[in-house]
C-alpha cells in the first residue's frame, strides 16, 4: 500500500520543510482554503474518519458540534500525549513528518474557524519537542502559520506545549486543565470540550494520527479515502508492534488488517520462532487476547466484538515465556502509579490489584485471591470517572478470563515456574 | 419547568439541578462524601450513584442534571453493592482509628460506613503510612485519614481564594498539601476544617479534648470580632469554649468564618481577665469590692459636675460594646451627668465616614447587603484590604472577581492581589487626587443625576472649582469600566478616612457612590460601629440618629427619660482628650476601649489622661489605658454577654450569652448601678430589658424585640423611620495635597490575625501570629540588605521601636508598615496626628520614621 501517514519518513531529512513541500506538502492547504469550512467539515463526514486516540469517535461529530457552537474564539489542540504504554505511532509522524501533522491542524483549524492551535506533546519526547517546534518556526516563516496565511487573510496560530508526564494528560478533559496550568484531572461532563474546553471555550481535541489524515482526505478526496481499509472505518492506520516479534515497528496498513496478518506478514512472527502466548491488541488499556484469537480484523468495529479493542493500536505480542500473573502485576503497577487520584475506584483499587498481584506473584497467593480480583476489577469497572479504570479493570478481567489456570498455578505452587533462577 | 421522578416520586423543579440536589429537595437521601454545598459538584467518591433509565451506567447524582420525564432510583441491590465497595476501597488505606480520631461522632465516613459499608474488610495488605503533621500554627493534619474527597482543596481554591491547598502526587499517594508550610498563603481561616468529612485536617485547640457529644451546651450566636458579624454555634462545655463552628444556611456568612471568628475565642480565659474593681491608692491600684467602687465612682462624678458643670466630663463609648451598654452608657452620660461629650475610638475612622456619608447621601447610604458584593459587575476598593479587615467580606469581592466582575483597587489590599483586574497605585497618601480625578471624569462623562441633591449642586461645584490635573495612569480604563458597569459596589476602607484632608476622599466617594448609584460599604473593624452611633454615642445625635440639635427630638428624649439633656453638641474624641490635656476635661469615663494603645501619639495620649481629676475604665483587661485610671471596673467579655450588634451592613444580630462568668458585670448593669448612685434611677433587669426601651424610644427600632431579631433578619431601616430630610450644603474643596518628600513613611497595616488586645490573649491566633512584624518592600531589604526575621529599630518623632521585619513584594518602596495589635510594639503609638477639620478624625499620613539595624 502507498504509505500517507509515513510517506517520505525514510528520507533522513523527511522533518525539514524543503523535503516536505518537494514531496508535495502543503498543497492541501491551498486546495482546502477554496472550499468552504462546513465543506471541509462534511468531507471529513463523508470520509468516515474516526479519531484514532483511542475511543474512534467519528471526527466530523466532534467538528460539528464544536462548529454549531457561536462562542469565540475556538481553540483547535491536538492531542500528542502518546502515553499509552507499548504506543509509538505518532512518534514517527511527530519527529520524522511534523509539517504533515501541522498541514492537517491548519486545514483543520480552517475548517473549525479555530484560529489558535495547541500541540499537547508528551514530556517524554523531548526529541519531538525540538523537531516539532523547529517546523512550527520553519510554517510561520513561509507563511503557512501566522495572521495571514498563504495572502488570504486566514489567521491559524500554533504553539508545542510540552506536557509533565502524566498518563491522565491523555484523557482530553485532564489534558485541557493541563494544559492551562493546572493539575491534570477529568473534568465533570456535560459540558462538553467542543462546547466549553480550553479556558471556557469550544475546543476540538484530536489525536495526532487523526489529524495527520486530514491532508489526505483533503488530497483524495473523501469517496476514494472511504475505500481504503475497512468501510465501517476506513483510512489507513498505524500499527506499532512490540514485545517478541522479530520484527517490532511502525507499519502504515489499512483499516481492518488481521492481527495475525500485522504479526506474521509484517513485523515477522514471533521472536525465535516460540509459541505466541498472548496479544494485547491495542496498548495495555485493551483486554488481552488470547494467541487463538489473532485472526480477527484490526479496528474499531471488530475488535470489541472478539473481545477487546483497538485503543491506540499498540500490538503487544507475548510468547510461551511470558508469565501472564506478572504481566497483570506489571500493568496494575502501571495504572495504580498514574490514576489521578480523583475518584475512589480507580485511586484505590489499582493499588489493591497491584498488592494482590504482587502477593500471588512472589508465591504468597491464597485462594480467594481470584475470586477477589475478580471482585475488586468489577467494582472498579464501569464505577470510575474516566476510562483509566475501566482500562485497568478490563485488562485485569481479560487475564483472569484467559489465563486463570496461571493464577491458579501460582497459588497451588507457591511461586512462579516462569521466574528464572539465577 | 422539569418533572422528574426519583423513586416514584414525582418531583418538579422550578429551575435546572442536580439529581442530587432535587432529591435532597424532595426529601430522599443519597449519600455523598465529596460533595459539599457550597463547593462545585467534582463527582470522585462515587458514593451517590443512581440508576436512570434509558441511560446504560450508574450516574453519580452529583453532577447528572436533572432533566425532564427522568426517572430515577437511589436504591436497589446494584446501586447498595457499589457503594458497598466503594466504601470498602475507601477503607482499606484508611486507618480505621475512630477510637482515637477526634472526628468520631461527626464523621461522614463512619456514617455512610454504619448505613452503607461492609461488615468486614478483605483487604490484608500493608496500609499507606502518613506521618500526622503539626507543622502549621493551629492545624493538625493526618493524610492517612483522608479520602481524597479534595473538598479542603475546593474551599481554599473556589471559596476562600488562598489557593494554600492543592492535591500532591497521585493515585493512591495522592495528599493535601502544603497548607501553610513553605510560605504558601494560607490565610488560616480554618474553612478546610469545615469542609473536611473525615479527620483529616483538626484545629489543635480542640483536639483531643472531648467528644462532640460530650458538649454541655451549644449556642447559636455571632462573632466579636468585626463588623461582618458572622453567625456560628459555640461548643461549650464546664463554661469554657471548646470550639466554634459554622453552619451552612445560619448567618449570612453562610458556613464561613475568619481565623479570628474561629480561633480568637481563647482570651476570656486569659488569667490576665480581671476579676474584681481596683482603685487607686497612691502609685498602685489595689483591689476593691463593687459597692466602694461604685461610690467612689458616683461621688467624683458628682463633685465634678457640680463644681464644673456636665461639660467637663467625658465618656468614650465602644464599638466592642452592644447596642444594649452603649445605649445605657450614652443616656447616662446625657441625663445623669449632663453632657453630651459622648464619642467613641471609631471617631477614627467608620463613625467619621459614617456621618459624612451619611450627611451627604441620607440615612441608611451604607445599608448594604454583604452578599450584593456578589452580584455586583464591577467593585471598587478604596484605602483598606477588605480580605483582612472583614475576611468574610472579602469573600464576596473574590468571588465576585471569579464570576467575572472587575475589581480595581486603590490603595493596598494585598488579600485582593490576585483577584483585581485594574490597579491604580496612587503616589502616596495622595489617593484623595486620584478619586478626584476619577470623580469629575466620571461627572463630566456622565453629568449628574439631576435629583436636585445637595450632592449634585456640590458636585458641579466642585467641577467649576478644580484645578488639579485628571489626565492619571490608568484613570481612563478605571473610569471606562465604571461607566460601563451596571452593579457597582464601593467598598470603602478606613486608611483614608486617617487623614488630614480625609474628607477629601469622603467627599470624591460620596459624590461615585451617587453618580454611579453605587452600593457603598464601610470596612469596619470592631463589631459594633455601626451599633455605637445607631445608640446616640456621638456628640451631636441622639439614639436612631436623630440630630441633638432640633429641640423636637430632644423633646422626645426628654420626655421618654424624665430629664434634660443639654442642648449643646459635645466634644468628639480627640477634643476631649486634647480637653483633658488643656484642662477643660475633668473626668472621663472610658467603657471599654484602650485610647493610650489605639489612638496616635501615645505619649501625648498618656499625659492628656494624667492630667484628668478623674478617670474610669471598664474593661477586661487591665489595658494600658486601664493602668493609668483611678478606678478600673471589670466587665463582660462579648461570649459572656446578652446583647445586641448592629453589623456594617446595619444588620441587628442577637449576641447571646455562652458562657458564665464572676469575673466581672455587664457594662450597661455597672452603669445603671453607677446611675442610681448618682441619682437617677436605671431599673434594668437584663439586656432585652434595654432593648425593649431602646425600640420604645429610637424611632428607627421601632417595636423590635429579641424575639424578631432571632426569629428573622432583622435589616435596616427595619420597623423604624430613617430620618429623610434634605441634606446640608457642603463645603466645596479646594485643597491640594501636601508633598511628601522624606525617603521612608510609617504607614499602619491590618493584620489579618489579629484585632488588638482580645486577639492578644487567644492563643489559637498568638499561635498563628506571634509576634509583630514591620513589612518592608524588597527594595528596601536589598538596600538595607535585611532578610526576613532581622530586627531593625525604626524611629519616628514620637518614639522608636525594636521589631523584626517581614519582606513583602506588595509593599511601595517609599513605606513601611506596621500593625497596632501587639504591646508595646503599636505603629500608631509613635506616629503624630493631625485632626481633619471636617471629620475631627486623626490624620496620620505622612509619618516620617528611619530604620537601622539593630
Amino acid at each position: 500500500m502507498e504509505k500517507f501517514l509515513l510517506r517520505n519518513t525514510e528520507n533522513p531529512n523527511s522533518a525539514d520543510i524543503e523535503e516536505y513541500i518537494k514531496t508535495g506538502g502543503y498543497k492541501n492547504i491551498s486546495k482546502a482554503f477554496e472550499l468552504q469550512p462546513s465543506d471541509i467539515i462534511e468531507e471529513v463526514k463523508k470520509s468516515g474518519l474516526r479519531g484514532r486516540g483511542g475511543a474512534g469517535f467519528p471526527t466530523f461529530m466532534k467538528w460539528s458540534f464544536a462548529s454549531a457552537d457561536k462562542k469565540f474564539p475556538k481553540y483547535l489542540i491536538c492531542n500528542a500525549d502518546e502515553g499509552e504504554p507499548g504506543t509509538f505511532k505518532d512518534r514517527p509522524i511527530l519527529e520524522k513528518n511534523p509539517h504533515l501533522l501541522i498541514e492537517g491542524m491548519i486545514i483543520s483549524g480552517y475548517a473549525l474557524k479555530a484560529e489558535y492551535g495547541y500541540i499537547y506533546l508528551r514530556g517524554e519526547y523531548p526529541y519531538a519537542y525540538d523537531v516539532m517546534n523547529q517546523a512550527v518556526r520553519d510554517a510561520y516563516d513561509k507563511g503557512y502559520l501566522g495572521d495571514n496565511i498563504l495572502g488570504k487573510n486566514i489567521k491559524f496560530n500554533l504553539v508545542v506545549h510540552l506536557g509533565a508526564g502524566a498518563y491522565i494528560c491523555g484523557e482530553e478533559t485532564a489534558l485541557l486543565d493541563s494544559l492551562e496550568g493546572r493539575r491534570g484531572l477529568p473534568r465533570n461532563k456535560p459540558p462538553f470540550p467542543v462546547n466549553a474546553g480550553a479556558w471556557g471555550m469550544p475546543t476540538i481535541v484530536n489525536n495526532v494520527e487523526t489529524l495527520a489524515n486530514i491532508p489526505h482526505i483533503i488530497e483524495i478526496g473523501a469517496d476514494a479515502y472511504s475505500k481504503i481499509g475497512f468501510p465501517d472505518c476506513p483510512g489507513p492506520k498505524l500499527y506499532c508492534v512490540s514485545g517478541h516479534v522479530e520484527k517490532p515497528g511502525v507499519f502504515e496498513l489499512p483499516m481492518g488488517i488481521s492481527l495475525r496478518e500485522i504479526i506474521y506478514d509484517y513485523a515477522g512472527g514471533t521472536k525465535n520462532g516460540k509459541k505466541l502466548k498472548a496479544v494485547f491488541p491495542g496498548g495495555i488499556s485493551a483486554p488481552v487476547l488470547p494467541a487463538d484469537s489473532i485472526d480477527c480484523a484490526m479496528d474499531f468495529v471488530s475488535l470489541p466484538k472478539a473481545g477487546s479493542m483497538l485503543g491506540s493500536a499498540a500490538v503487544m505480542v507475548m510468547d510461551e515465556t511470558v508469565c501472564m500473573v506478572k504481566i497483570a502485576h506489571r500493568a496494575m503497577k502501571f495504572f495504580e502509579r498514574e490514576s489521578c487520584g480523583k475518584c475512589t475506584p480507580c485511586r484505590e483499587g489499582t493499588e489493591w490489584l497491584r498488592k494482590i498481584l504482587e502477593r500471588i506473584e512472589n508465591g504468597r497467593g491464597r485462594n480467594e485471591d481470584i475470586s477477589l480480583l475478580t471482585d475488586i476489577s468489577n467494582n472498579i469497572f464501569g464505577k470510575s470517572f474516566c476510562a483509566l479504570g475501566d482500562g485497568a479493570a478490563g485488562v485485569m478481567k481479560s487475564i483472569l478470563k484467559h489465563f486463570r489456570a496461571e493464577f491458579e498455578e501460582h497459588i497451588k505452587e507457591k511461586r512462579c515456574r516462569f521466574k528464572q533462577k539465577d | 419547568m422539569i418533572t422528574l421522578t426519583i423513586n416514584g416520586k414525582e418531583i418538579r423543579l422550578d429551575k435546572p439541578v442536580t439529581v442530587l440536589k432535587a432529591a435532597q429537595q424532595a426529601g430522599i437521601k443519597i449519600p455523598t462524601l465529596c460533595n459539599h454545598e457550597l463547593l462545585k459538584p467534582f463527582g470522585g467518591c462515587r458514593l451517590c450513584v443512581v440508576e436512570v433509565e434509558r441511560m446504560p451506567k450508574l450516574m453519580t447524582s452529583c453532577t447528572l442534571m436533572a432533566a425532564d420525564g427522568m426517572v430515577v432510583r437511589t436504591e436497589s441491590d446494584t446501586i447498595a453493592d457499589v457503594r458497598r465497595a466503594i466504601l470498602e476501597f475507601l477503607l482499606i488505606n484508611h486507618p480505621l482509628d475512630c477510637p482515637v480520631c477526634d472526628k468520631a461522632g461527626e464523621c461522614e465516613l463512619q456514617d455512610a460506613v454504619m448505613q452503607y459499608g461492609p461488615p468486614t474488610g478483605r483487604f490484608i495488605e500493608e496500609k499507606r503510612k502518613v506521618r500526622e503533621s503539626h507543622d502549621d500554627p493551629i492545624l493538625a493534619r493526618n493524610m492517612e485519614r483522608c479520602i481524597v474527597c479534595t473538598r479542603c482543596v475546593r474551599m481554599c481554591e473556589d471559596v476562600q481564594g488562598a489557593s494554600a491547598i492543592s492535591m500532591i502526587e497521585r493515585g493512591g499517594r495522592t495528599v493535601m498539601e502544603p497548607f501553610s508550610s513553605r510560605s504558601f498563603n494560607c490565610e488560616y481561616c480554618g474553612n478546610c476544617i469545615t469542609a473536611c468529612p473525615v479527620g483529616s485536617i483538626l484545629s489543635r485547640l480542640y483536639m483531643h479534648s472531648y467528644r462532640p457529644w460530650q458538649m454541655d451546651k451549644e449556642v447559636e450566636t455571632i462573632c466579636g470580632y468585626c463588623g461582618v458579624g458572622c453567625s456560628f454555634v459555640a461548643q461549650v462545655r464546664d463554661e469554657s469554649i471548646k470550639r466554634v463552628i459554622p453552619r451552612i444556611g445560619f448567618g449570612m456568612n453562610n458556613g464561613l468564618l475568619c481565623s479570628k471568628g474561629r480561633f480568637g475565642y481563647g482570651f476570656i480565659e486569659d488569667s490576665g481577665r480581671l476579676k474584681t474593681p481596683l482603685i487607686r491608692k497612691g502609685d498602685a491600684l489595689v483591689e476593691s469590692t463593687w459597692d466602694d467602687a461604685l461610690d467612689l465612682v458616683a461621688e467624683k462624678l458628682t463633685e465634678i459636675k457640680d463644681s464644673y458643670g456636665g461639660r467637663a466630663i467625658g465618656g468614650i463609648a465602644s464599638a466592642r460594646c452592644t447596642n444594649e451598654d452603649n445605649y445605657v452608657f450614652q443616656k447616662f452620660m446625657r441625663v445623669a451627668c449632663g453632657t453630651n461629650n459622648i464619642d467613641s475610638i471609631s471617631r477614627t475612622g467608620y463613625a467619621a465616614a459614617q456621618k459624612y456619608f451619611e450627611g451627604l447621601l441620607g440615612q441608611g447610604i451604607n445599608a448594604n447587603i454583604i452578599g450584593g458584593i456578589k452580584r455586583s459587575d464591577m467593585v471598587l476598593v478604596l484605602g483598606g484590604d477588605p480580605a483582612s479587615v472583614n475576611p468574610v467580606l472579602g469573600l464576596s469581592i473574590r468571588a465576585a472577581a471569579k464570576a467575572g466582575a472587575e475589581v480595581a483597587v486603590i490603595g493596598h489590599a494585598p488579600g485582593l492581589e490576585r483577584y483585581k483586574t485594574i490597579n491604580v497605585l496612587p503616589p502616596l497618601f495622595k489617593e484623595a487626587d486620584i478619586l478626584e480625578a476619577l470623580l469629575l471624569e466620571v461627572f463630566r462623562a456622565r453629568g449628574n443625576r439631576g435629583e436636585s441633591h445637595a450632592i449634585d449642586r456640590a458636585v458641579s461645584e466642585f467641577d467649576k472649582e478644580y484645578s488639579g490635573k485628571t489626565d492619571m495612569h490608568g484613570l481612563e480604563e478605571l473610569k471606562d469600566k465604571l461607566l460601563k458597569s451596571d452593579s457597582i459596589s464601593i467598598v470603602f476602607g478606613m486608611d483614608l478616612v486617617q487623614r488630614t484632608d480625609g474628607h477629601r476622599a469622603l467627599f470624591a466617594t460620596a459624590g461615585l457612590t451617587h453618580l454611579l448609584e453605587a452600593r457603598l460599604y464601610l470596612l469596619s473593624e470592631r463589631p459594633n460601629e455601626q451599633g455605637v452611633i445607631d445608640a446616640g454615642c456621638v456628640p451631636d445625635m441622639l439614639p436612631g440618629g436623630r440630630p441633638l440639635g432640633i429641640p423636637d427630638f430632644r423633646r422626645r428624649y426628654e420626655d421618654a427619660w424624665k430629664r434634660p439633656i443639654p442642648d449643646t453638641e459635645g466634644m468628639t474624641l480627640m477634643e476631649m482628650i486634647e480637653g483633658a490635656k488643656k484642662g477643660d476635661m475633668k473626668a472621663l469615663y472610658i467603657m471599654g476601649d484602650n485610647p493610650v494603645f489605639n489612638l496616635p501619639d501615645r505619649t501625648f495620649i498618656k499625659e492628656s489622661l494624667a492630667s484628668l481629676d478623674f478617670l474610669v475604665v471598664q474593661d477586661i483587661f487591665l489595658t494600658e489605658t486601664a493602668e493609668l485610671a483611678d478606678v478600673v471596673l471589670p466587665a463582660l467579655g462579648w461570649p459572656e454577654k446578652s446583647g445586641t450588634y448592629t453589623n456594617l451592613e446595619r444588620r441587628i444580630q442577637l449576641l447571646r450569652k455562652t458562657v458564665e462568668t464572676t469575673s466581672g458585670m455587664d457594662d450597661w448593669s455597672i452603669i445603671s448601678r453607677l446611675s442610681c448612685r448618682m441619682g437617677y434611677d436605671m431599673l434594668y433587669t437584663d439586656a432585652e430589658n434595654v432593648m425593649d426601651e431602646i425600640s420604645r424610644v429610637s424611632p428607627l427600632y421601632r417595636n423590635l424585640s429579641y424575639k424578631e431579631i432571632s426569629d428573622k433578619e432583622c435589616l435596616w431601616p427595619y420597623n423604624g423611620e430613617p430620618l429623610r430630610g434634605e441634606a446640608k450644603d457642603i463645603k466645596v474643596i479646594k485643597e491640594k495635597s501636601r508633598d511628601y518628600d522624606a525617603d521612608l513613611y510609617l504607614a499602619l497595616d491590618k493584620p489579618l490575625f489579629h484585632s488588638g488586645s482580645i486577639s492578644q490573649r487567644s492563643p489559637g491566633l498568638m499561635d498563628i501570629s506571634p509576634e509583630p512584624r514591620l513589612k518592608i518592600g524588597t527594595r528596601l531589604a536589598e538596600k538595607m540588605c535585611l532578610k526576613d526575621g532581622d530586627n531593625v529599630i525604626i524611629s519616628a518623632d514620637r518614639g522608636s521601636i525594636s521589631i523584626r521585619v517581614s519582606i513583602d513584594p506588595c509593599v511601595n518602596g517609599k513605606v513601611v508598615l506596621m500593625s497596632n495589635n501587639f504591646k508595646e510594639k503599636g505603629a500608631l503609638g509613635i506616629m503624630g496626628y493631625n485632626l481633619d477639620p471636617v471629620t475631627k478624625a486623626p490624620g496620620i499620613e505622612g509619618c516620617a520614621v528611619t530604620l537601622r539595624r539593630g
